[in-house]
């Protein structure tokens, strides 16, 4: 596996190495690694804030840096942060900083469906693995290009929920109004060329007088994109998201420039495009609804057609460094592939998936209630325990450490054997907690059924090959399997 | 300001394998060709051959097969020649994948001659080239592949395949004997994707005929340890590895078999709609982690797929 780039020697060398225990760890060297693998901030250690230190500290976060800056927006407590990667590939280290969803709100909609809509974005969830995946902004359009419309809107979502909030607007006045009601830090869509000056002169005021945003540069030119950035931190603004368009006509024009963008900050090193890249999958929905449907041989439903396309640019632009998307799409079927998507590309993979080995009571269980055995494979944990909870299912969960693999994977390399369900048995004690020894094993299981009746002594009894018919099953059969080893064993 | 595009050096190539023979040289007419990029994006150098998808059909009705799938098929499951003419006329196949599910001794144990006979069948009803795939059953896999490679003789088709847990060396012979390319399957690994492929070409298989597959998991089951061995296989390869510098092929409809595509649930939305996107999203990202070529089962994912896939080679 490779590593960050910087080593925690490196890092050492600029602390104060006094070991005084301040920040938390136990040593210098520990708080090193700790900032190495991005678990901890310089200022954590307080000696480093002292004017003696200013230097080093400096030079450590400057070391500390990704090639792509991270930039956030919303609350302090809500945040969507957006970049902070330092590899143009997964396996190389891990992706950072999931990109965060944002749907968009025309402000031409009644004041009571920009309310619900925002409603529907805040409390939007699919559970997977154990996880709440869930969208994180809204995007407020100013399509009536009516800056009181526009503030009315703001006012509407701040006062309906907590989400961070995208200002989309390409007249600099009614940006320059909206920044006046808006209360969090906003992301600005967009600068372009053509209000370029314009806008920037009104940001710069704005930021002198304190004002917190982070700004969208669009074009779909890099050199273009280039020029901006560097215009924009001469005047100190430096939270900067780009836009290299998304063209649905031409969607591999659109990956071209992220990649050679991404490329550049980090293989080049070019620290004027080492910012976050937004998407916009919105785009692809428009196109299609526009009367480009070129499913409708199947699909005729062109809001249908809309929803595949846009998912099918999302997961296209999440393969290729999006930090940041706004889609149109709201339905629960466009929206669960976009999310399973970004949470495997986001997963670190120097982690192994799995949950604690043990016993688990699922819904009060008794002493004749059934003993199940699954692996610690956390999506096979959550998959089970889930399809568990949902059908009312009874038991006594054994969950065997089979390092984190799922159920066949487990029986193939070894590890969901009989010598290992031995000694689970014994660990958790679960002889005492019910009268009868009867294991149910997951059909997958099956060739491992003779090592484990073998080495435990337990009876086996091989289950569903899903588990979401466990609850049908032992509903038919638990009853009869208890008796019949009662009956045997008496 | 200036900025130039950033173009790497790739000192290797990736291997170009060419499916079904012209009529010219005597096969049966269409002729399609994966892989011959010679880097890893088309900024840097045009890519030469767009993304393939191949159709899947069994040799036996498929009642396990999602209703929102088979509502297209139903009506030829019972004939195979039948359901490979629809895909061609219907759907525009470049391939076809038949699955020969029911040599399965625990299934129908269909015996070999009777496999050799449907694939006979199979390519006279179509023009397009095939990939021949077995049932997976280890012992009885190279034999049915065997026998289907002497009827499909010199028609370049793809045997699916050789993996470690069968008898390789035979499935390779028949691909040498019999004018095929093969499937060099291993799960997630890239390290024993290249032990296959280098057993297969000291056995004296040549190297431009083997498609590696690298095992596609669906979507949330592990896409991204796809993800990976995908991209560190096509790294190596454009680096210079000969070894694993072979096009790639993708089990995509593996995506259909995750309950969030199939299982009825209205909480997730109408499942017309999600099962297709399931596989759709599996697929691209395999395409955009490196794969050429793809067994799919839905019309809707195989257009949206395609479509993309055009405009990356265009
Ligand atoms: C991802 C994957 C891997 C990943 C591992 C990821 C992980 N953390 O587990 C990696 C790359 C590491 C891997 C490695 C190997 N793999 Co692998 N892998 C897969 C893959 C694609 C998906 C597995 C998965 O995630 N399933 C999802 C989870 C949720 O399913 P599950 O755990 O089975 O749980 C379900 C059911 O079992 C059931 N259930 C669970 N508990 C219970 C309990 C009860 C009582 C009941 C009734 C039901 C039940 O409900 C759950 C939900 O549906 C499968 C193929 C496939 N598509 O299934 C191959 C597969 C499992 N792998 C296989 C093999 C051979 C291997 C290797 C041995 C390869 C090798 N030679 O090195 C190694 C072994 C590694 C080891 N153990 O040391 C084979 C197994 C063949 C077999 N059955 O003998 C498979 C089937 C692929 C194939 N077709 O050949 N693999
Ligand atoms: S607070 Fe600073 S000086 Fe003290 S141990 Fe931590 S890193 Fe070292």
């Amino acid at each position: 596996m490779i590593m960050a780039k910087v080593s925690a020697m490196d890092i050492y060398k600029l602390l104060p190495k006094t070991n005084c225990k301040k920040c938390g760890e136990s040593s210098c060297m520990a708080f090193a690694t700790k900032l190495q693998n991005k678990k901890a901030m310089v200022e954590q250690c307080p000696i480093m804030n002292t004017p003696k230190f200013e230097k080093n500290k400096k030079k450590l976060i400057e070391m500390l840096s990704p090639p792509v800056k991270e930039v956030w927006f919303g609350y302090p407590d809500k945040k969507c942060v957006m970049g902070g990667d330092e590899v143009m590939y997964r396996y190389e280290l891990s992706f950072f900083n999931q990109t965060p969803l944002g749907i968009d709100i025309s402000d031409n909609l009644s004041d009571e469906e920009i309310k619900n809509r925002a409603k529907y974005v805040e409390d939007f969830v699919f559970e997977r693995t154990g996880e709440k995946l869930k969208l994180d902004f809204v995007a407020i359009r100013n399509a009536s290009n009516d800056p009181e419309k526009f503030k009315k809107a703001i006012e509407i979502v701040q006062e309906a929920t907590k989400l961070p909030i995208a200002l989309c607007s390409l007249n600099p006045d009614n940006i320059e109004k909206a920044l006046d009601v808006v209360k969090s830090k906003t992301m600005i869509y967009a600068a372009t060329k053509d209000n370029f000056a314009e806008l920037l002169k009104i940001l710069i005021q704005k930021k002198e007088s304190g004002k917190k945003f982070a700004l969208v540069l669009s074009s779909d030119d890099i050199k273009t994109l280039k020029g901006m950035t560097k215009e924009c931190v001469k005047y100190g603004i430096e939270d900067l998201v780009l836009d290299p368009h998304t063209t649905p006509e031409n969607i591999a024009e659109t990956l071209d420039k992220f990649v050679m963008i991404r490329r550049s900050a980090i293989e080049r090193e070019d620290k004027l495009l080492g910012y976050p890249l937004l998407g916009l999958p919105i785009n692809s929905y428009f196109y299609v609804l526009n009367g480009n449907n070129t499913l409708s041989k199947f699909i005729e439903e062109s809001d249908k057609a809309a929803g595949i396309i846009e998912a099918r640019t999302a997961n296209a632009l999440l393969n290729r460094y999006a930090d940041a998307m706004i889609l149109h799409g709201t339905e629960v079927w466009e929206l669960m592939p976009i999310l399973t998507l970004r949470q495997a590309i986001f997963t670190d993979p120097r982690k192994p998936q799995a949950v604690e080995p043990g016993l688990y009571p699922i819904g009060n269980p008794d002493e004749n209630s059934p003993v199940i055995m699954t692996t610690n494979f956390s999506l096979t944990f959550y998959t089970v325990t889930g399809d568990f909870e949902k059908d009312n299912v009874k038991c006594w969960l054994l969950v065997l450490d089979t390092e984190g693999k799922a159920v066949d994977v487990s029986v193939a390399g070894g590890q969901y054997c009989g010598e290992n369900a031995k000694n689970l048995i014994e660990e958790t004690k679960i002889e005492e907690k019910v009268n009868h020894r009867i294991i149910i094993l997951p059909g997958l299981a099956a060739p491992a059924r003779g090592d484990i009746e073998e080495k435990t002594g337990w009876t086996c009894v091989i289950g569903t090959r899903d588990s979401s018919q466990v609850g049908e099953f032992l509903k038919k059969n638990w009853e009869k399997i208890l008796n019949d080893w009662k009956a045997k064993n008496a | 300001i200036d900025w130039e595009i950033p173009i790497n050096k790739y000192k290797g190539h990736i291997r170009e394998v060419q499916f079904g023979k012209p009529k010219s040289e005597g096969g049966r007419g269409k002729v399609v060709k994966i892989g011959g990029q010679k880097a890893l994006y088309r900024f840097e150098e045009p890519q030469p051959n767009a993304p393939v998808v191949t159709f899947d059909i069994f040799d036996m009705p498929m009642p396990g097969l999602p209703k929102n799938v088979r509502q297209y098929f139903e009506d030829v499951m019972q004939d195979p020649a039948e359901w490979a003419k629809k895909c061609v006329k219907e759907f525009g196949a470049d391939m076809i994948t038949i699955h020969h599910i029911s040599t399965d001794p625990k299934i129908k144990d269909t015996p070999v001659k009777d496999a050799a006979k449907l694939m006979e069948e199979l390519l006279q009803a179509v023009d397009v080239p095939f990939v021949i795939g077995g049932s997976g059953d280890p012992k009885k896999d190279p034999l049915v592949l065997e026998a289907c490679a002497e009827v499909a003789e010199g028609e370049r088709c793809l045997l699916a395949s050789a993996n470690l847990d069968l008898d390789y060396k035979k499935v390779a012979d028949a691909a040498m004997k019999y004018d095929h390319n093969v499937l060099s399957w291993t799960i997630m690994d890239p390290n024993m994707a290249k032990d296959l492929n280098r057993r297969l070409i000291s056995h004296g298989l040549d190297g431009d005929r083997i498609v590696m597959d690298p095992t596609t998991c669906s979507l949330g089951y592990g896409s991204e340890f796809s993800i990976n061995a995908m991209t560190r296989l096509r790294i190596s390869g454009l680096k210079g590895d000969e070894l694993v510098n072979m096009p790639m092929s993708s089990g995509t409809t593996n995506a259909i078999g995750a309950r969030e595509a199939w299982m009825k649930n209205p909480k997730w939305g109408d499942r017309a709609y999600r099962l297709p996107l399931w596989e759709i999203t599996t697929g691209l990202t395999m395409l955009l982690s490196g794969v050429d070529i793809f067994m799919m089962l839905h019309p809707v994912s195989i257009t949206a797929l395609k479509e993309l896939g055009k405009t990356l080679t265009t």
